[in-house]
């Protein structure tokens, strides 16, 4: 008896022992990794930049340090005002719709029947199509000579420029943006709504409410939160717009540069031979902080609501 | 014993470990630094072109093996980048340290890198074959503000001006007399947007800086040192064409507009007129065999009395570690023979002294491909390059930006061109 109690204490003690001796530093060891990968290719990038924003450095030549030159000259160029311009209407044009339209579509194919798997693959088709691509299409649909001025001329109508007037072509550039995103905010919603409990659409049937109110005060508080998540991020992926105009309005953003965005700009300045880096990274970082004071007004109106 | 086995496997593994890191070192690549392009013609010498390998992948890897087999120790790799974002391509590899050795660029792109201390100054290193190039195609790679000669010429180009007989006939005008004068441009496109209820377009592109040069604006002062086409002349040319803007005698997508799109919309027969090349001809024969039967062949209207001349050149890198072979291969490639057979495979023009006077480019043979092919090398022999150097991507774009606010009738031409010379001027000095 004593025997057998000696042989099994000194295995328990020692196995104690091992896991004290573990270091109290020892989670960062298995966080390294994933944090080289950040460091390297986002924190250091970031700091980058901000650093270049401070110089007149040039794609072929080390900049020297001219303090607050490059924001104070983003002041006064035009073309700033002009992207600013267009990035926050492209936020406002694309946003609401994004954030409504996904919602009744989603409604639409939750229901079982027939041959509803074929409607939601044609709503996600869009997303999974490149940007590249989907611009090419509506740059013809759109031409003087495309598809649809040929269907409003058939109708009587006179030919609309959506390419060539800097309202319209902005509006055109919207317009296939939210196109292209409602398959995926759609599924995003699909999710939530999976998660509206069953009974409070019941208790209110019971109440008497039809289908219009029913949504209103079940299906919309219940994806309120979800409602917020699309809202940031199709406000952050508007305001960074840069592939739809660039294809539709051309390199430099439409006639005149009238659509240019932020980031078109940042593409204009920085890259080439001659870029001028320095007035580009001081873009980059304007960008940077209005989308971050975006995303924090969404998350601040999101909750002043919920108080 | 089972200690033992399981020390075994990491232990090999280990090993493993160390030999692929010492694999992966390797040796570091070896060969002298030379200073000079003097020297022996040895070593392995990178060679870029700009979109040349799918349709002359033959007579390029020709030329590698002629030159190999001449300088026996030398190797050339070719490496061929697509047309799309070549400039940016350039500016990586610029920027990160690893240009080619010999890289094909026209002057605009061989400036900023001349400016940079990357470009090899040939002038310098080889003087010595000057003669053997026009010396206008020679002086085209000479940079304002450098001394030298920043790239061997190579193949030239010029545009002849397409139009469509038939549209034209339809307006009526005489389809066997296109304009041949700016005022004849100007009227036509007035009477061919009436005639058509502004249906068709004569032209397609909104003016560039080329334009404005052929046109007889003075685009820079003496020294290229600042921008003038501003001047009364500037304003002249930017107000017919928004004359011709408002009539619908210009497309409407001409802000907009690339190279492509206003290729597109003439073989779409809505624009009448559009700039292009021989190598169009085949394209249109090709993609627009309706349009192709109705092609009309014109020389671009200048006041100048000189057609515009694009330049190709072929710059050798200063960092090149092989620059003795580096130079060799760029003038082999260059040279009146090579440039005669390349000139001969496609519709390009050789940069070579006495080459314009060969047959092939004197003699007509009736069809519309040899027409083309001398009235070409005959405006080439007092061609210009339009285009200054130093006028880069950002300045193109204020350019246009300027020139479409005027179209537009938001500014006057004189303040768009004013403000379009004063940005243009301020980015020229703080570059």
């Amino acid at each position: 008896m004593r025997n057998a109690a000696a042989a099994v204490a000194p295995r328990g003690s020692g196995r104690r022992r091992g896991i004290r001796t573990h270091l109290p530093t020892s989670p960062w060891l298995f966080l390294a990794p994933g944090l080289l990968v950040v460091g390297g290719f986002s924190l250091y990038p970031f700091l980058s930049t901000v650093a270049h924003s401070f110089t007149d450095a040039r794609t072929l030549r080390a900049g020297r340090f001219t303090g607050g030159a490059n924001y104070q000259e983003m002041l006064h160029d035009p073309m700033f005002w002009t992207g600013l311009r267009n990035s926050v209407l492209y936020v406002l044009g694309v946003v609401p719709p994004l954030v409504v339209l996904p919602l009744l579509l989603a409604l639409l194919v939750r229901r079982s029947v027939p041959g509803i798997a074929f409607f939601r693959a044609a709503f996600y088709l869009p997303v999974v199509a490149s940007v590249v691509v989907v611009g090419l299409i509506w740059v013809w649909l759109l031409d003087d000579r495309g598809l649809i001025n040929a269907l409003l001329e058939a109708l009587g109508f006179g030919r609309a420029r959506f390419l060539s007037d800097p309202w319209l072509l902005l509006l055109s550039a919207m317009a296939v943006t939210v196109w292209k995103g409602l398959g995926y905010y759609m599924i995003i919603y699909l999710a939530a709504l999976a998660q509206v409990p069953r009974e409070l659409h019941e208790a209110c049937a019971v109440d008497g409410a039809g289908p219009v109110r029913r949504f209103l005060t079940v299906t919309v508080p219940a994806v309120r939160a979800t409602m917020v998540l699309v809202a940031a991020l199709s406000a952050v992926n508007a305001f960074k717009v840069f592939s739809e105009v660039y294809l539709m309005a051309g390199a430099t953003g439409g006639p005149g540069g009238e659509d240019t965005t932020l980031v078109m700009l940042v593409q204009q300045a920085g890259t080439g031979l001659s870029g001028r880096v320095g007035y580009a990274s001081a873009l980059s970082v304007v960008v940077f902080v209005l989308t971050l004071g975006l995303m924090l007004l969404v998350l601040r109106a999101n909750r002043g609501e919920d108080r | 014993m089972r200690r033992h086995s399981r020390r075994t496997p990491a232990a090999t593994a280990a090993l493993a470990a160390c030999a692929l890191l010492l694999s992966a070192c390797g040796a570091p690549d070896g060969g002298g630094d030379s200073d000079s392009a003097a020297g022996k013609v040895e070593g392995q010498v990178t060679f870029q072109t700009w979109n040349l390998k799918a349709r002359f992948q033959k007579y390029f890897d020709g030329v590698v093996a002629e030159f190999e087999k001449k300088y026996p120790g030398t190797k050339v790799k070719w490496i061929d980048q697509p047309a799309e974002g070549y400039p940016q391509k350039l500016s990586a590899d610029a920027a990160a340290g690893t240009l080619p050795d010999v890289v094909n660029v026209s002057p605009d792109l061989a400036y900023p890198l001349a400016k940079a201390g990357l470009a090899l100054d040939i002038g310098t290193a080889a003087g010595k074959y000057r003669g053997e190039y026009l010396d206008g195609a020679w002086r085209s790679h000479e940079m304002p503000g450098l001394s030298g000669v920043y790239a061997f010429p190579w193949y030239l180009n010029t545009g002849p001006m397409f139009y469509n007989k038939d549209l034209f006939r339809k307006a009526g005008l005489d389809p066997a007399k296109p304009p041949t004068t700016y005022d004849r441009l100007f009227a036509d496109a007035l009477t061919m947007a009436r005639k058509s209820d502004r249906r068709i377009a004569m032209l397609a592109g909104a003016p560039s800086i080329e334009d404005f040069g052929r046109y007889g604006v003075r685009l820079m002062d003496a020294r290229g040192t600042e921008f003038t086409f501003n001047e009364p002349k500037g304003v002249e040319l930017l107000t017919h064409y928004q004359q011709l803007y408002a009539a619908g005698a210009l497309d409407a997508q001409a802000l907009t507009a690339v190279a492509e799109s206003a290729g597109r919309k003439f073989q779409q027969q809505s624009v009448a007129m559009n700039p292009g090349s021989a190598l169009d001809l085949e394209n249109f024969k090709r993609d627009a065999p309706d349009l192709y039967k109705n092609i009309g062949i014109t020389d671009a209207v200048n006041n100048t009395g000189k057609a515009n001349m694009y330049v190709q050149g072929l710059m050798v890198s200063a960092d090149s570690k092989v620059k003795p072979a580096a130079v060799a291969f760029a003038h082999f490639v260059t040279d009146r023979r090579h440039q005669m057979a390349f000139a001969e495979q496609v519709a390009v023009f050789p940069s070579t002294k006495g080459s314009l006077d060969d047959p092939y480019f004197t003699k007509e043979d009736g069809t519309d491909a040899t027409r083309v092919r001398v009235a070409a090398a005959k405006s080439l022999r007092t061609a210009v390059n339009y285009t200054p150097v130093v006028l880069s991507d950002q300045m193109k774009t204020v350019l246009r930006n300027a020139v479409a606010r005027a179209l537009q009738g938001k500014q006057s031409p004189k303040e768009a061109l004013d403000s379009a010379v004063a940005e243009c001027n301020r980015l020229l000095k703080t570059g």
